[in-house]
């Protein structure tokens, strides 16, 4: 329900509309601080922040309580499948392999652990047999190498491949 | 302008951006602000001319790509395209889908020359206001253009507003503009110079986008090859009227932040069939039917910078990218960019021109690739954007640091597309973070601290103004229309 996902969003937003708040009191004044303050317009957002977090949860409160009426008077078929939670849950895989390479690259360098990556992303959305992926995967992540490290001239990490020749 | 026009990388950067953005835009969930995104850390190290045309040739290039999928296999590339769809579809259907592409091309192409001579026109007069520009009315400025995005955006006003804050807030981080300080750095040294505005965009943009996309089910493959037929003179006769609608009526669209491609498509579509001798056509495979949205998208692509360029408020996620590409480079848009940096004016004007020719061009010979690319598997395209994603992020600054930032921000743009919060107030309010508050305290030092220098500065109290204005006419037009019903509808798209 939409009101729900507001209130969640406006519940979050107001925590961290608080703990803004808490650390900008804590920036130590400075001799060179003008009127206003490294602080000043810190404070201001948190404020504002807090404010608009504040209305969007009561506005969803009241929407929560005008959408339960009207599902009690139709039917609770509107309540999410499993198969779309599972859906929504899917992103959440797609990140822990972008952490996984961030984690990865220092070590095996960058074109093995891109190579990992985008095999392990499109088998993980369903892209095929894991044989066909790997060699897709590896030639992909030569083709990444060729333009960024040969072409632009950017260094990725080499891992520790270096060290065994 | 001729003089960039003839440098030696101008036209060939421009032919790359356009086929780029093409390519980008004729990808199903790929918008033109993610093509873009995708670019921008690849054109760090370019020349900033150079990287603001290659970033403003996409920008034209995926406008025109949106429409191929549109036309061919009835699913829009782009939310500017999804106006095409109808008609363009029907004349495939007709065994006309080559007829159908050129004149997406040609629309396309006529669009952007006359959104380019509408840019040209009104933005150096715009910036001419430079001169009249105090610290207290820079910080009104600001004001002025985080209240209009968050007031039109398609979302709720409070939803805006908060992205709004919550991208001021993420501008905080870092050294203080005035005393030097650290603040909410928690000893990091990679957060000293703050988040960069760049990992804030193509996180929201391109992983947020992706990690959507992996929810969405595959459109399906191109099932055959289509030849592009351009117009002969009978035609262009009868869909010159249509693509004046569409041109004047994204003139305006572009050059009011807040409007966008999609907005304009459909409104020109409405218009288009309106004034037609055949309206009982449309929807059925009216040629008019394609050329007024593809006019009025194209023409957005370049009068969308009007704001961007002249005030520094982008008025689409496209414009925020593109005004992305510009901080990268330490180019400041606003009113003294063309006092500054005309040489890049000159350029970025240079190379939206070859953008237009290039268009044509590549358009009419990169149909192959395009259709080759729609029908991969997308499991396999997702991954390989990704992957894109993370060299293109590390290729930035060489930090690891930076790939899981924008990853952490691709979480959080998830989320907000997820609870309908709009993407554009949060990516103005780290981009404009910087001025508003440097401005508003240099202005306070100028009147000891005194709040009435912002009302007693006749432009600045004019820009205040108009930022209530739109912020109290939002939200009296949202009571009236029923702002409860608005905000139930989940996953609104943002504005391209």
């Amino acid at each position: 329900m939409q009101s729900t996902r507001d209130l969640v969003f406006g519940s979050a937003t107001l925590a961290l509309a608080i703990g803004y708040y808490a650390l900008a009191v804590r920036i130590p004044e400075s001799q060179l601080a003008d009127g206003v303050g490294p602080q000043g317009l810190p404070r201001i957002y948190a404020y504002l922040l807090a404010g608009l977090s504040l209305v969007l949860v009561v506005r969803s409160l009241r929407m929560r309580r005008r959408e339960q009426e009207a599902q009690r008077s139709t039917s609770d078929s509107q309540r999410p499948e499993p198969a779309a939670k599972a859906q929504l849950l899917r992103p959440a895989g797609v990140i822990a392999i972008g952490v996984a390479y961030v984690v990865a690259v220092p070590w095996l360098g960058y074109v093995v652990s891109l190579a990992g990556l985008i095999a392990a992303t499109s088998y993980y959305l369903g892209g095929g047999p894991p044989r066909r992926l790997v060699v897709v995967a590896l030639s992909g992540a030569t083709l990444f190498w060729l333009l960024f490290v040969v072409l632009l001239g950017i260094q990725h990490p080499a891992g520790f491949w270096p060290s065994l020749f | 302008m001729l003089d960039s026009l003839l440098s030696t990388w101008t036209v060939p950067v421009a032919f790359a951006g356009v086929a780029w953005g093409i390519l980008g835009g004729a990808l199903p969930g790929i918008s033109p602000s993610i093509t873009m995104a995708l670019l921008l850390p690849l054109t760090y190290g370019m020349d900033p001319t150079l990287a603001i045309v290659m970033l403003a040739s996409t920008y034209v290039g995926a406008e025109y790509g949106g429409s191929i999928p549109a036309i061919l296999i009835r699913t829009p590339g782009t939310n500017a395209a999804a106006a095409t769809v109808t008609d363009g579809y029907a004349m495939k259907q007709q065994g006309r889908a080559g007829e159908a592409l050129g004149i997406s091309l040609y629309s396309g192409f006529l669009g952007g020359l006359f959104g380019l001579a509408v840019l040209v026109t009104l933005a150096e007069p715009l910036s001419n206001l430079a001169l009249a520009f105090t610290p207290q009315a820079y910080f009104a400025l600001g004001v002025l253009g985080l209240s209009i995005i968050a007031s039109l955006s398609r979302e709720s006003l409070v939803k805006g507003l908060i992205a709004g804050v919550l991208g001021l807030i993420i501008a905080t981080i870092g050294t203080d503009p005035v005393t030097g300080l650290n603040r909410f750095t928690f000893d990091s040294p990679e957060l000293l110079s703050g988040v960069p505005p760049i990992l804030v965009m193509v996180g929201l943009f391109a992983v947020g986008e992706l990690l959507v996309q992996t929810s969405q089910p595959a459109v399906q493959a191109i099932p055959e090859r289509a030849r592009i037929r351009f117009p002969g003179p009978a035609m262009w006769r009868r869909i010159a009227l249509p693509q004046l609608i569409g041109s004047t009526i994204g003139t305006v669209e572009g050059v009011l932040p807040g409007g966008g491609g999609a907005v304009s498509s459909f409104l020109a579509y409405n218009e288009a069939r309106r004034w037609s001798r055949r309206p009982e056509q449309f929807g059925h495979g009216s040629p008019e039917g394609i050329a007024a949205p593809e006019a009025a998208n194209n023409t957005v692509a370049c009068t969308a910078l009007v704001p961007m360029l002249s005030l520094g408020i982008p008025g689409s996620n496209s414009a925020a990218i593109l005004l992305g590409g510009f901080l990268m480079h330490g180019l400041l848009p606003g009113p003294m960019l063309f006092v500054r940096s005309a040489e890049v004016v000159d350029g970025l004007y240079a190379g939206l021109l070859a953008a237009n020719v290039a268009m044509v061009i590549v358009g009419y010979g990169i149909m192959g690739p395009c259709i080759w690319l729609v029908s991969r598997p997308k499991p396999l395209l997702m991954a390989f954007i990704f992957a894109l994603v993370v060299s293109g992020v590390f290729a930035i600054e060489t930090s690891l640091f930076h790939v899981g930032v924008a990853l952490g921000f691709g979480v959080f743009g998830y989320v907000m597309k997820y609870v309908g919060v709009p993407f554009l107030p949060m990516v103005l309010g780290v981009v404009l973070g910087f001025m508003v508050e440097s401005n508003y305290r240099r202005a306070l030092v100028l009147s000891d601290g005194d709040h009435m220098i912002f009302i007693q500065d006749r432009l600045s109290l004019v820009l205040l103004s108009l930022g209530c204005v739109f912020v109290v006419g939002s939200l009296l037009s949202s009571r009236r229309r029923g702002a409860t019903d608005k905000d139930m509808e989940p996953n609104a798209e943002p504005k391209e």
